[in-house]
């Protein structure tokens, strides 16, 4: 469960963020942390599964935050999509489909459950690796092989798994910022690539980048490019 | 004028007579006072209640939910579990009713953590968490009845009317994050957010209490009229408020209003229809028949309390569920409990319960993995001393499971998980051997199958 008061100081350290790139003029930030079997080739990355991305944004009034379910959807798939294509334009790793037919009877139900209750776990180990992200290049994180559960590809070499939560503001409160100031709109991404065998977190990467998350795709794709830059490019 | 004259006689009679009169009227004064007057509730319908643009808004979310937990795999494909809810449901809601744009939908939620919550669309969602913790049918009817309630009153819609700009302002992302714990219930709660923000916070935080007042008192007015036993809505309050894991949240069954205040609200309201209170013989019968058929959704919770590190309530609820029925998959879901207890205590301290102790625990579990905290809980000699009893104790329940009538083969499996972390290399490969012989088709099988291989390879 997470405690209030350290959810607050992550939600302190992204506004932080958020402000820093105001301030700076960038549009984008990330940080990446690799596994060190990664690093020394132990493990290469080549065939990847992307789970469906769950991210989430609100629309910032002058009333205050409101949800947006269809926008978050259409973005949720946006972000999964552009994923696939970065990760094959730039570094040649090919997305294989995210499910097989599972093993046993149950057939639809049981491949559901053992998704969301795969996804759930990510859930549970994601505010982990944010209080401390340069753990993964230690190599401390690991989601246990019960990813060998999600009977994947036998081919997939990874997992990924994408969260993200973001800003839309609405002209009052851009007119509002602007003469008092306050957060932009922001897209903030969490991303964990676990191998598909023992699951074993292999990279985090958290791009951010400024601007209206539902229409800038330039910028979505130039973050998620830098985001993956330290991920090693499969030779073809 | 004439004066009367007084005479001492007259005076002793009037005093007798007065004397009479107030012994032979007090019983039924006193009578009055223990039958004090119900307290009235409103009709089950707002009948006034007329749909506006932002009451659509708010329909249209709670459609979007109903798709996204099925989508989402958080819905239990349980067929049984959700009829026997549907048939409770509507023996709740009056007969006849028609209630403009509500389908009636009775779902169970996988979902760990004992909460339920009514959609205004008619949905009406208990988890399994819930189902797994009560003890009878009168108390699950207790719980719809209450949910049935917010749907009949149409309190989300007065609720959203009333608080709009209220809740508008709530950072919902900061509710959010300080109550998704991790596991399926953080799963729900997300889903939650992003679809309906509003009717997340009715949900977490619950509506005002009047509302709620209304729902519980409502509640039990429903349950007599379908013959439920009502006292059962105060047991499922007293039930509630055990705290088996020492968590720091705060959701709605187990905060508002005050679980305490409701169970002093509702014994008084109770109290002036003590002659409805069930006898206890036909309780426990009632026990047994729900037991019997919310037993496989209480074996699916646990599998989802043990994925969300809820070891505990894991141990308690497999603990109760074998205490009523001893057989193979009981034994071997009180062994998974235990293996899985480990080096933590079975039960929590009472300085353990403290809130700062809770908050304590709670930043820990944000900082350290499940592993982390087991190597830390083992440095000390308690630690040791529960994982030496813990794993004891899940070894003779697998073997039990293994020797009971008609044995599930996951028992194998737990049996090799035990001895591959008690480093008996030889005897976990043998177990999970026997295990995938017995079930070739198992959904990890391939899991099992690379254990196999990394133990062969290991230097016995």
């Amino acid at each position: 469960m997470r405690d209030r008061s350290i959810v607050l100081k992550m939600q302190t350290a992204m506004f932080a963020l958020v402000v820093l790139l105001t301030v700076s003029g960038s549009h984008q930030v990330q940080a990446q942390f690799i596994h060190p079997k990664i690093k020394s080739k132990e493990v290469t990355i080549r065939r990847v599964v992307v789970m469906p991305a769950r991210v989430n944004v609100v629309r910032d009034s002058m009333k205050g935050p409101e949800g947006m379910a269809a926008e978050s959807e259409q973005l949720s798939q946006r972000v999964e999509a552009m994923i696939t294509e970065v990760l094959s334009k730039k570094k040649n790793v090919t997305t294989l489909t995210a499910t097989a037919p599972s093993a046993e009877g149950s057939g639809d139900s049981q491949q559901k459950y053992n998704v969301a209750d795969f996804q759930a776990k990510f859930d549970d180990l994601l505010p982990k690796i944010m209080k401390k992200r340069s753990d993964v290049k230690k190599g401390r994180f690991s989601m246990g092989d019960e990813v060998l559960n999600l009977n994947l590809d036998k081919d997939a070499d990874a997992v990924v798994f994408i969260r993200g939560s973001g800003k839309k503001l609405t002209g009052g409160k851009t007119a509002f910022r602007m003469l008092v100031g306050g957060t932009p709109a922001f897209l903030g991404l969490q991303i964990g690539i676990v191998d598909a065998r023992n699951g074993e977190v292999l990279l985090y990467t958290d791009p951010v980048f400024t601007g209206d998350p539902t229409t800038a795709v330039d910028r979505l794709r130039k973050a998620l490019e830098k985001g993956f830059k330290k991920l090693p490019d499969v030779k073809p | 004028m004439a004066m009367c004259p007084r005479k001492p006689t007259n005076l002793i009679v009037a005093a007798l007579c007065s004397c009479i009169l107030f012994t032979s009227l007090s019983p039924f004064a006193l009578a009055q006072k223990k039958t004090a007057p119900v307290e009235a509730t409103p009709p089950p319908v707002r009948e006034e209640f007329k749909f506006g643009e932002v009451d659509l808004e708010v329909l249209e979310q709670a459609d979007l939910l109903d798709r996204r937990f099925d989508r989402e795999g958080l819905v239990l494909a349980d067929e049984a579990a959700n009829v026997y809810l549907r048939t409770i449901g509507m023996s709740l809601v009056p007969r006849d009713l028609e209630l403009e744009r509500v389908k009636w939908n009775f779902r169970a939620l996988r979902d760990p953590q004992p909460n339920a919550f009514a959609l205004p669309n008619g949905s009406i969602y208990v988890t399994t968490g819930l189902m797994a913790l009560l003890d009878n049918e009168s108390q699950l009817a207790a719980i719809l009845a209450h949910e049935l309630t917010h749907v009949m009153r149409r309190h989300t819609y007065v609720h959203n009317r009333s608080n709009r700009k209220k809740f508008l302002t709530m950072n919902v992302m900061a509710a959010v994050g300080a109550y998704a714990p991790g596991g399926i219930v953080g799963a729900v709660i997300m889903v939650v957010t992003t679809v309906a923000p509003f009717i997340m916070i009715a949900t977490i935080y619950g509506y005002s209490r009047d509302l709620e007042r209304e729902a519980d008192l409502k509640g039990i007015d429903m349950m007599i009229s379908a013959e439920y036993a009502p006292e059962e809505m105060v047991n499922v309050m007293k039930l509630l408020k055990t705290d088996i894991e020492g968590e720091n949240i705060r959701l709605f069954y187990n905060d508002h209003p005050a679980l305490e205040e409701r169970i002093k609200y509702l014994s008084s309201y109770l109290g002036a229809r003590a002659d409805r209170v069930t006898h206890e013989m036909e309780l426990h019968r009632e026990r047994a028949a729900y037991f019997k058929i919310v037993e496989p959704v209480m074996r699916h919770d646990l599998q989802l309390a043990l994925n969300a590190g809820r070891v505990r309530s894991a141990v308690y609820l497999a603990q109760r569920l074998l205490d009523f029925h001893e057989d193979s998959e009981n034994l071997y879901w009180l062994a998974e409990s235990y293996r899985t207890l480990g080096p933590r205590s079975a039960q929590l301290t009472e300085k353990e319960l403290t809130n700062s102790a809770k908050k304590d625990a709670a930043k820990n579990r944000l900082k350290r993995t499940a592993e982390e905290e087991e190597r830390d809980l083992l440095l000390s000699q308690a630690g040791k001393d529960n994982w030496q009893k813990h794993q004891q104790l899940a070894e003779q329940l697998y073997q039990r499971a293994l020797s009971a009538e008609n044995p599930v083969p996951v028992a194998h499996r737990g049996l090799g998980l035990l001895y591959e972390k008690l480093g008996r290399g030889a005897e976990a490969v043998a177990a999970y051997q026997k295990y995938l012989e017995l079930s070739p088709s198992a959904v990890d099988r391939q899991r099992i199958q690379r254990r196999i291989e990394t133990l062969k390879e290991k230097p016995q």
